[in-house]
């Protein structure tokens, strides 16, 4: 407990926290004033500053950008121990090697955790702030449909936020360098994105779709950064983060979220051996 | 004992770093670990804490057999290993709470001792991207010694201090040895060496050369520096180098040293050398008897005596080097 403890005095002294949280947010607010100025008079874009609709894009945000600002961020965190040497001097008081690591990536997840909170509930209220500069009526966010969409969102989301963060926590404990850390997990995480945009693009000039309906099941969708994509179309029933919750069927729901579990302790499993094995030379 | 190693073998890849070290450090004492750039110190204190897997060859820390998964027995141990190593965007306070927290139980009020004890008090809220060097070598003999252990390793401790620093972390440690702990001081600053450790070690190319206590290394390749005048030292030679015949002598027969020999005696002998050159006739104009831990350090790792100290004996034909 007193490892947790620390970590998080860490994170919370750590610029970094904040930066990431803040980056996010700034984005979404300028995505919804946007929205709000540009739909004033006409009410376009109502669909998107209003419920339940806004939620695909609270989602898109906290979870999709949300993921890439989180693998970023725990491949900071978990990169800076070995370029500041800290992870040396925790090593050699006699700390477990497996326990640093893990209560690390617990406290990250638990940071990530807040911020997804602060995000999400920043993105309810700028709903209400661009329904008002463009006079629409955003709907009641107290019922209980929406109350279940927001906790549903959370509790789905929150996982597969954890589990892209855990792979970039892993790669930066592997390269043992914050700055390759962050680089490699973002260039991963775009990479998949666009290997599995390529894949899609075979897989529908083999079938020659005609964009009607979904195509099915793809074994792309069981990449690391693209298994949640399944699961968060599950969130609201408005798809993923990116263009393959469009057009192809998702993996159901509890596959989805087995496979984004194994995933996650396949992170930290990597994560935690490689401490176990590695020789602390610098 | 302290820390017994043998046979203790460490490579890096191709190239060796450790070559079957046999190391013995007593309890209760300052151990001077000494050696040239490279020579395999810091790689034997990472293998003393875990950091490290030795190739070959055992230790044994504070009376036990110590394998690098043994943690709990580092919780004995305080080091400061290579450059002190911190959190720059926290207090040295905060840093010292954060590594509290990890290895061996660490009550909070230690926190202020430690600082207190190194100094650091005043600037303990401060980041420690702020701080000198200096404070950051406090800072990390203050974490080094944040467990109270009973075995302190510290690499390069005297690195940054001013001097008030190092007579202050000099006192300390001493401090420390007072309370029966034992410290292991690797250093290049070999005055400070001389000054603080009761025994040393002195390790070349992964290998230790010699160990004992350090006043008995001293004056058992001790010498005596005779000074003649430059046209006597033809006639001088022999008879200085029959005062050890087994040992190199040295001799300076130009420039403003001229005259300089220096004998491989014990310093005892200062008395003897002089009778011996004055039976002869010859009137010595300078005397000087002892060692100092640098001519010891690079006769052992370089086969020669200091720089500053005696030259090889150069004859007409020109520096011939030492002359048994």
């Amino acid at each position: 407990m007193r490892l947790f403890s620390a970590e998080l005095l860490k994170l919370r002294r750590r610029w970094a926290s904040y930066i990431v949280l803040i980056i996010l947010l700034g984005l979404m607010s300028l995505v919804y004033l946007l929205i709000g100025v540009s739909g004033r008079g006409s009410g376009g874009g109502a669909t998107f500053i209003s419920f339940p609709g806004s939620f695909g894009i609270i989602n898109q945000f906290v979870f999709g950008l949300g993921s890439l600002l989180g693998v970023a961020y725990a491949a900071a965190i978990a990169g800076a121990d070995w370029n500041w040497g800290v992870f040396r001097v925790a090593i050699a008081r006699g700390e477990s090697r497996s326990r640093y690591v893990l209560m690390k990536a617990l406290a990250i997840a638990f940071v990530l955790l807040i911020g997804v909170i602060i995000a999400y509930a920043v993105g309810l209220l700028l709903t209400y702030v661009a329904a008002g500069l463009a006079s629409v009526q955003p709907g009641s966010l107290l019922t209980r449909n929406r109350l279940d969409d927001v906790a549903r969102s959370l509790y789905l989301g929150f996982p597969v936020l954890i589990e892209r963060a855990a792979i970039g926590f892993a790669v930066a404990v592997l390269l043992r360098s914050q700055l390759a850390g962050v680089i490699v997990g973002i260039v991963l995480y775009i990479g998949e994105s666009i290997l599995a945009a390529v894949l899609i693009g075979i897989t529908l000039a083999d079938q020659g779709f005609d964009g009607i309906g979904r195509l099915g099941m793809q074994w792309y969708q069981f990449l690391p950064f693209s298994i949640g994509d399944s699961v968060l179309s599950a969130t609201t029933g408005l798809g993923g983060d990116d263009i393959t919750s469009f057009i192809l069927s998702p993996i159901p729901l509890n596959t989805a979220l087995i496979v984004t579990a194994i995933y996650l302790a396949a992170a930290l499993g990597v994560a935690v051996v490689a401490v176990e094995r590695s020789e602390i030379s610098g | 004992m302290a820390i017994t190693t043998r046979g203790l073998t460490k490579r890096y890849g191709a190239r060796p770093a450790l070559a079957g070290l046999d190391m013995n450090v007593p309890r209760g004492i300052v151990y001077g670990f000494l050696g040239p750039n490279g020579s395999g110190k810091t790689t034997t204190l990472r293998l003393l804490v875990g950091l490290l897997r030795p190739d070959a060859g055992s230790i044994e820390v504070l009376g036990q057999p110590f394998s690098w998964r043994d943690r709990r027995r580092m919780f004995r141990i305080g080091s400061l290993i290579e450059t002190p190593s911190f959190y720059p965007y926290l207090s040295g306070r905060d840093n010292l709470r954060v590594f509290g927290a990890a290895g061996p139980p660490t009550r909070p009020e230690r926190v202020d001792q430690v600082l207190s004890g190194v100094g650091l008090a005043d600037r303990a809220r401060d980041k420690v991207k702020t701080y000198s060097l200096g404070m950051k070598q406090r800072l990390g003999i203050a974490a080094a010694l944040l467990s109270d252990p009973e075995l302190l390793l510290l690499d390069e401790p005297a690195n940054g201090l001013d001097p008030g620093g190092i007579v202050a972390m000099r006192e300390m440690l001493r401090n420390v040895t007072a309370e029966g702990k034992t410290v292991v001081v690797s250093s290049h600053i070999l005055p400070e060496v001389q000054q603080l450790a009761d025994v040393v070690g002195i390790v070349s190319a992964g290998r230790l050369v010699s160990e004992g206590p350090l006043t008995k290394l001293l004056e058992a390749t001790g010498h005596v520096r005779v000074r003649v005048r430059p046209d006597e030292m033809v006639a001088a030679a022999p008879i200085l180098r029959a005062l050890a015949a087994d040992r190199p002598l040295y001799g300076i027969d130009t420039g403003a040293q001229a005259g300089w020999f220096t004998v491989s005696v014990l310093p005892s002998r200062a008395s003897e050398v002089n009778r011996l050159l004055a039976d002869a006739g010859i009137h010595a104009m300078g005397l000087e008897a002892g060692n100092d831990l640098e001519g010891l350090f690079l006769q052992l790792t370089q086969g020669t005596p200091a720089a500053t100290g005696p030259a090889p004996l150069p004859t007409s034909s020109g520096t011939l080097g030492p002359h048994g």
